[in-house]
């Protein structure tokens, strides 16, 4: 029996070639968006989890303000060094704990005996436990000594293999230097360990030990930030051990503050309180400290997706349902030869199996096909048949082919399957249409998200224009950044190079923002700024707006000493007429008094969901930091390429060990609007798709429509309707689904253009157009579809249609 | 074999009745070979329909081998029709998608006849109906006669007691009308088999032995011929 009907459903998917394609490629594009991100999350999940003893490795964080986006107070992951011999001495569960430095760069340059220098990402430097936290396998050397003296490092087999060629490094050399000034002094290789299966939130290509993670700094009020990581003997209740945690680290506070003659009261007010945890490290990539979860990321990634598919579900459906009239002899036939309504919908839902494993296999095909560019966009590296958990993976796969067969298969095959046979087989079909109202609904529900994707196309790509276009604050053209603190003998060097202009360096530029917080006291009021620390020429590099007074210049003595400039935010904050006037910062004998000379204009240095920050740019040191690696050099040439050369060469003299990094101001702020660009790809795919599909849906039920009404057609046209007239009339019930859905995406579109509108500090008023756009294009384009069936039926002769009977 | 008691069928349209069928009360036996005759909008298919438990009666009872079947649960229809019902339509309502061959085996495979016991009932049916070179073509391949022929040998693949045929010559040109005739008394006389049919020609009611006619829903004669 499952033969014949076998059989008798491939005849009749042939015989409706046009509709089991699109019923079938329908849910492979809905089923192939759905694998991606189902690759995605599954890429995210496995985060840390490539060897069991992770279960007991626990992250630690403290809570406070150094180096957070906003100046206020979180949880983080980069905590006082000190914590970890803290953890050591007082908290008994753990055995073992590693601190690792917060690579604040990202970029390392490697040299291996007189070759040229090569720029690397990933280089960490732990103390000598981390191998004892991290239970990486080794390769080659001892995992117990391997980083045990200073000047050893530990390198991946993958990277080892890239540097020499081979994993056989032990006992070679190399230099690693994480700034251009380092000095080469070459590390021996000591391990060689095998590349994690899952990826890792602690990723290292190598993993150095220079000896200077083990030393606290030795003033109790400098404190030095690092990641640290401790590995317990089993287990344990995170909220116990937390508890133990917060009291130890009070403790620890109390007496660090006692040496430094400060009260606990006094530092820890006005909601900031004192925190320190430990979360377990399978838990940590999904509780990011700083950015959003990925989860909240892709967040409107998976709506996206999920409406696709449920969009190709609801395709199928209707056209199962659609073209159940053909198979409705065949169902009364069945039954009077006697047949259980259960062995007729478990054929149809056989069928619908059959549509949903192709689709399922064309979607893997598709997948294949997509992964690459789908990496690249996501700057990822995701993979299907070399996926490490295949199994589950598969697993999954069968789960969602079932899934979308019960959906898009049950209600079609009831439907199907409970046909009356003696209507049926009296040639009365009219009545055995059932789930009119059903499908209507259905194609209402398909046009409001093809709509409303429509209408999120329009808002995205208005907003994104306008960001694209906004006035930034700054010159962004001629503008590159050289990732380097200011020195002034290669400032003074390539000040020389024609077409130089300005050199400045800055604390906080697009691309490279580093956020410092700056209480002041002014008019006896206390205020919360930004502090940006600048050199004389960078505001005439950044090209910035002078509003009121003057910035900075080499002619002003006092300029180096105790001038401030503010932007126009913080000249708001502090009641506008600020130019001349004094303000106070800093404690007891740190405090020093500042002029006020200048307001520029506000100007974005980070992307644009954040506003501008009230912020103080001082040229002096005092409260201030000179660490920028920025280095700003403006052209007065479009000779780019020339100059940047020239400097180059200016650097190689100087550091021959490192090259040089830099980046166009231009390029930096193409990464900002990276990520705006990215929805909007995603977006305008995924909408056209969901369009075409809810489309293709349409015209297959128009043309049953237009079938089913046959009779009735010819019999107008006898009467003497006009083609026109009938098209007219065969239209007019899809158009008024179509004009419903409209009407209900308006309301929707815009509740959730607004919302992600109110993300952005700098935004669009919501326009109306992209809501007329798309109520217009979707009308027009249904009349398009369902006509060209209309006429179809409305020009037959009406001599056929009622000869038959 | 059928026993019909006092069967009413009417359609209840805006509070107005309209009556298909009025106090029928018949009895068909076993090896008989009846034909149901009258106008059009008589009522002959309602009754065929009744009888075959297609349709139920409004009012009345319904015996099938002493059984009362007036109200029969879903699956005990599907029983009947597996077991003991054959059906024969006018339009033939073979399945398009299945082949010849196909059509035939479908009853025999809800009825879970064994593979070789299929083959066997079906090449006898081919051999005995002369349709053994189309086997393997498709219902509109065919001839209206010789697809009423499969329908035929479709309806009584399955061995029925009765076979229940609406009109089975109703879309045929004569010559073929007048082989499905013969087959039909070669059945009844030879196999046993019982058969109803509806018909408009008095010439193919002749070929049955007993003649029941339907007025307005009403049993006007019934008549024993041969």
């Amino acid at each position: 029996m499952f033969k014949i009907n076998l059989k008798i459903a491939l005849r009749n998917l042939w015989k409706n070639k046009t509709y089991t394609a699109i019923n079938i490629g329908g849910l492979a594009l809905g089923l192939t968006a759905f694998i991606l991100l189902l690759l995605f999350i599954n890429n995210e999940k496995s985060y840390d989890t490539w060897d069991p003893q992770l279960k007991q490795v626990y992250q630690i964080r403290e809570r406070h303000d150094f180096f957070t986006p906003d100046n206020k107070p979180r949880w983080q992951h980069i905590t006082d060094s000190r914590i970890g011999n803290l953890l050591k001495e007082k908290i008994p569960q753990f055995s073992a704990v590693t601190k690792i430095d917060n690579g604040w760069g990202n970029s390392y340059s490697i040299k291996i005996e007189n070759k040229e220098p090569i720029l690397v990402s990933d280089i960490k430097n732990a103390d000598s436990m981390f191998f004892k936290v991290f239970p990486y396998e080794f390769l080659y050397g001892d995992e117990k000594t391997a980083l045990s003296k200073p000047f050893t490092v530990v390198v991946k087999q993958s990277f080892a293999k890239k540097l020499f060629g081979t994993d056989q490094v032990l006992g070679k050399q190399i230099s690693v230097l994480a700034w251009r000034g380092d000095e080469a002094k070459p590390m021996t290789i000591t391990g060689v360990v095998k590349d994690t299966e899952t990826p890792e939130t602690v990723a290292f290509n190598a993993m150095t030990h220079t000896g200077r993670r083990e030393v606290d700094p030795d003033r109790p009020q400098s404190t030095n930030y690092c990641q640290v990581y401790a590995l317990a003997t089993q287990k344990l209740d995170t909220t116990n051990l937390n508890k133990t945690l917060l009291s130890t680290y009070i403790t620890f506070k109390k007496a660090n503050f006692a040496k430094r003659e400060i009260k606990f009261e006094d530092f820890y007010k006005n909601g900031y309180n004192p925190g320190l945890k430990a979360v377990p490290m399978t838990e940590v990539h999904i509780n990011p400290t700083v950015n959003s979860t990925w989860l909240e990321k892709i967040k409107p990634l998976i709506a996206i997706s999920l409406f696709l598919l449920l969009i190709s579900i609801i395709n199928f459906v209707n056209l199962s349902t659609a073209q159940s009239v053909q198979r409705a002899k065949e169902v009364g036939v069945k039954k009077v030869l006697g047949v259980y309504k259960q062995q007729l919908v478990r054929q149809f839902l056989n069928e619908a199996a059959i549509q949903s494993f192709v689709a399922t296999l064309i979607a893997v095909v598709l997948v294949e096909i997509l992964l690459p560019s789908f990496n690249r966009q996501f700057d990822i590296n995701l993979s299907f048949w070399y996926n490490n958990h295949l199994g589950t993976l598969l697993l999954q796969l069968f789960g969602l082919f079932l899934l979308i067969t019960l959906l898009a298969g049950f209600y079609p095959a009831w439907i199907i399957s409970g046909f009356n046979p003696v209507k049926v087989l009296k040639g009365n079909y009219e009545t055995s249409f059932k789930g009119i109202a059903l499908r209507n609904a259905l194609v209402i529900l398909q046009f409001v998200i093809a709509v409303t994707f429509i209408i999120g196309i329009g808002v995205i790509h208005l907003q994104n224009e306008y960001i694209a276009h906004k006035d930034l604050g700054f010159d962004r053209s001629k503008l590159i950044n050289i990732a380097t603190n200011y020195e002034d003998n290669f400032v003074e060097r390539i000040k020389h190079i024609p077409g130089v202009q300005y050199v400045g360096t800055t604390t906080q530029v697009m691309g490279n923002s580093f956020n410092v917080p700056h209480e002041i006291k002014y008019n006896n009021q206390e205020y919360n700024l930004n502090t940006v620390t600048v050199s004389m020429e960078t505001l005439p590099a950044l090209g910035v707006e002078v509003v009121k007074g003057r910035i900075f210049g080499s002619q002003y003595k006092q300029d180096t000493v105790n001038t401030a400039v503010l932007n126009e935010a913080a000249a708001k904050l502090l009641g506008n007429d600020v130019v001349g006037k004094f303000y106070k910062s800093g404690k007891d004998e740190f405090q020093n008094t500042f002029q006020i000379v200048g307001v520029i204009k506000d100007y974005n240095n980070e992307s644009f969901d954040k506003a501008v920050l009230p912020t103080v740019y001082k040229v002096t040191e005092l409260g201030g930091t000179s660490s920028t690696n920025n280095l700003l050099v403006k052209f007065n040439t479009s000779q780019n390429k020339a100059v940047i050369q020239a400097i180059e060469k200016e650097w190689s003299k100087l550091y021959p060990n490192f090259p040089m990094q830099y980046t166009s101001l231009e390029a930096a702020f193409k990464k900002e609007l990276q990520s705006g660009e990215r929805i909007m790809q995603i977006m305008l795919l995924f909408s056209v798709i969901s369009v075409a599909l809810s489309l293709l849906g349409l015209f297959a039920l128009s043309a049953f429509m237009a079938q089913r009404r046959t009779k009735e057609i010819a019999i107008r046209k006898i009467l003497g309707a006009s083609d026109l007239q009938l098209i007219n009339m065969l239209n007019r019930s899809f158009l008024i689904l179509v004009i419903t859905a409209n009407v209900i995406s308006w309301p929707v579109a815009y509740i959730l253009t607004r919302q992600w509108l109110t993300g952005f500090a700098y935004r669009i008023d919501m326009p109306i157009w992209p809501f007329v756009i798309a109520t217009v294009s979707s009308v027009l384009v249904a009349i398009l579809t369902t006509s060209m069936q209309a006429r179809k039926a409305a020009v037959n002769n009406p001599v056929n249609a009622l000869k038959y009977e | 074999m059928i026993k019909l008691e006092n069967i009413e069928k009417y359609y209840a349209n805006k509070g107005v009745k309209n009556y298909v069928l009025r106090h029928v009360t018949t009895q068909i036996n076993k090896g008989e070979f009846v034909s149901i005759m009258g106008p059009s909008g008589a009522g002959k298919s309602t009754l065929l329909n009744i009888m075959g438990m297609l349709e139920e009666p409004t009012y009345g009872s319904y015996f099938f081998n002493e059984e009362d079947v007036t109200h029969l649960g879903e699956r005990k229809k599907i029983e009947l029709y597996r077991n003991h019902i054959g059906f024969v339509f006018q339009a033939y309502h073979l399945i398009d998608e299945m082949t010849v061959y196909e059509n035939i085996e479908a009853p025999l495979l809800y009825k879970n006849v064994s593979s070789g016991e299929r083959k066997s009932r079906i090449a006898d049916l081919l051999d005995r109906f002369n349709i053994v070179a189309k086997k393997d073509l498709f219902p509109n391949q065919l001839s209206g006669g010789q697809q009423q022929l499969v329908g035929i040998a479709r309806a009584l693949a399955a061995q029925p007691a009765i076979i229940l045929a609406d009109e089975p010559t109703g879309n045929l040109q004569s010559v073929q009308a007048e082989e499905i005739m013969e087959l039909f008394k070669k059945l009844n006389r030879e196999d046993g088999i019982t058969i109803v049919q509806v018909t408009h020609s008095e010439k193919n009611a002749g070929y049955g032995n007993r003649i029941i006619t339907i007025e307005d829903g009403v049993i006007k004669e019934d008549l024993k011929i041969g």
